[in-house]
């Protein structure tokens, strides 16, 4: 099993380069402002009306650091659990195993979980587990005219899910290509369409509990979307080892929801807020853990939802439920409790900043981002050139802090300057 | 009283004792690890657990505490429950590394520091033995 430290290189560029680096691409981002505002000889690739966009800086130094949340992504090689099985007269609906993906997938994976559940007409059923797809199918069971009841260790924010990101992101880390097999791109759109379909539903309510924002990918070199070759030298895989080895085998969605979902869009030299060369800018969905959670819940109580407080240890445990349909969303949870030795631990961590409602935009440089939510700046230090591979097989759940104050030292020279020109 | 009318109490005890969970020869409450055991248990969970639930078993806001709901979590099931999901599940970043014997000393431990009491006899580390014991907090938390 690969360990986190064997995974990790520290990619920490001395200050020195990062100064130099930003200092000349700063030099560059000053000339093409003043060439666009005087009318002299125009940049090559400017576009009309270019104009800088004023943002509001992020406040990136260590003391604005509050929280450093850790989690694990249940990797399932095929995707997600959907199957069902009889446990003695019980029906078991899984609905589990999304890697990175539970939040942005939720409805549609609802959506199919209780479509199974009411194929043999229940009219209550159980669902095990209250992170955000056991709470999401509870209320879409509701919605179908089904009493629910949720036994679960934890609501919604203390479980896993909430130490996610909250970032639209419905193939991150959802299957590996090969094993998940053909089939499953089309049950993935499937569930990203309706998803994202419903999320829509829940934009410009009180408290923006789902909502888009800016986001942008700034560089010192051109842009260009990473790929992943498939590496000859590795001749091991999933197959043979249980884990992935390389990044090629992780499945890649995304491609076919670009009708829907904003692509990035190159900036000219003019318009790049940030004191670097180059910059994209895209729209990003979020959602806001406090107000989304918040509203899940009131609904699930508002149609009857009961709530049970219990911790099941194994599978027999859910005959014994009085529901005779129990629908089982306990993501990684499910390694333990349901002795699915398929789920792959993908660990990964968040840093949280004192909110920055003013500075509501995303930004990635190098290998930081950050995304400012209602709940906080999230901060990411995820290492590029190990991509999909990071946190693979790593079960290990406590946060390391010095990963995101290195990530804000990386980020400090984008606002020191530049950002008010 | 005849024989013949003494068949449909029977047949009844016999329904309840099938639909009732089957009796535990001993609980928590009578000591059934040592002090010894106990200790061992202390350190290995210093090492092996305390990264994660906190020294004082106290859990965190992401991580379950071992004390409180942990009790009302486990009561009821045999010790022989919690002791297979530790032996399957713990450490998490590691699980299934603790040995039966180093797993029944962290058991130990865990019921001292719940305020079950200690006995003269080690908690065994067979499943078997282990399924007669039933979990049973030793009364209020103090």
């Amino acid at each position: 099993m690969a360990r986190y430290g064997d995974l990790i290189t520290p990619n920490v560029p001395r200050r020195g380069v990062v100064q130099g680096a930003l200092g000349l691409a700063a030099g560059l981002a000053m000339t093409g402002c003043s060439s666009a505002g005087s009318g002299a000889k125009p940049q090559a690739a400017l576009p009309l009306p270019a104009r800088r966009l004023r943002l509001v800086p992020m406040r990136v130094s260590p003391d604005q650091l509050i929280d450093v949340k850790c989690c694990l992504r249940p990797l399932r090689a095929a995707g997600p659990n959907l199957g069902t099985e009889m446990v003695g007269d019980t029906l078991v609906v899984h609905n589990y195993g999304h890697g990175g993906s539970g939040w942005s997938l939720s409805w549609g994976s609802a959506e199919v979980a209780v479509g199974k559940a009411l194929s043999v007409l229940p009219k209550e059923v159980a669902v095990v587990g209250c992170g955000i797809i056991g709470l999401t199918t509870a209320i879409v069971a509701q919605r179908a005219g089904l009493k629910v009841t949720i036994y679960a260790r934890d609501l919604l924010p203390r479980t896993r899910s909430f130490r996610a990101s909250g970032s639209f992101t419905p193939d991150s880390r959802i299957a590996l290509t090969d094993p998940a097999g053909a089939a499953f791109g089309d049950l993935w759109e499937q569930m990203t369409r309706l998803s994202w379909k419903t999320f829509r539903t829940y934009l410009g309510l009180p408290g923006n509990p789902v909502e888009f924002s800016d986001s942008y990918q700034v560089s010192d070199q051109p842009i260009e979307r990473r790929k992943w070759p498939r590496d000859p030298a590795i001749t091991d895989s999933w197959a043979t080892k249980g884990l992935p080895q390389q990044n090629s085998e992780f499945a890649h969605y995304n491609d076919r929801i670009k009708d829907i979902v904003p692509q990035p869009v190159d900036l000219a030299a003019a318009e790049n807020p940030f004191p670097t060369a180059y910059a994209q800018r895209s729209s990003q969905m979020h959602f806001n853990f406090a107000s989304y959670s918040h509203l899940l819940l009131s609904e699930f109580f508002e149609r009857g939802g009961r709530y049970v407080m219990r911790s099941f240890h194994e599978p027999t445990e859910y005959g014994q439920l009085p529901e005779k349909v129990v629908i089982n969303a306990v993501g990684f949870a499910a390694r333990d409790l349901w002795l699915d030795k398929t789920v792959i631990p993908v660990r990964g961590q968040t840093g949280w900043l004192v909110p920055r409602f003013e500075a509501n935009y995303g930004v990635r440089y190098k290998n930081i981002s950050l995304l400012s939510k209602a709940d906080g700046v999230v901060v990411m230090n995820t290492n590029p050139d190990i991509g999909d591979m990071l946190g693979v097989g790593d079960s290990l759940e406590l946060p390391r802090k010095d990963d995101i104050l290195d990530g804000l030292a990386i980020m400090a020279p984008l606002f020191a300057r530049g950002m008010e020109a | 009283m005849t024989f013949t009318s003494l068949r449909p109490l029977a047949a009844l005890l016999a329904l309840a004792a099938i639909g009732s969970a089957p009796a535990r020869e001993k609980s928590t409450r009578q000591g059934v690890y040592s002090d010894g055991q106990a200790e061992a248990g202390a350190q290995l969970y210093a090492v092996r657990c305390a990264m994660c639930h906190g020294r004082n078993l106290e859990g965190s806001y992401e991580i379950p505490a071992l004390r409180g709901k942990f009790v009302a979590n486990w009561s009821g099931s045999p010790v022989a429950d919690l002791f297979i999901y530790l032996a399957r599940a713990m450490p998490q970043f590691a699980p299934g590394s603790l040995s039966p014997t180093d797993n029944a000393r962290i058991v130990a431990f865990l019921l001292k520091a719940n305020g079950m009491p200690a006995g003269a006899s080690p908690l065994p580390s067979g499943e078997a033995e282990l399924r007669k014991i039933a979990f049973a907090p030793s009364g209020p938390a103090k």
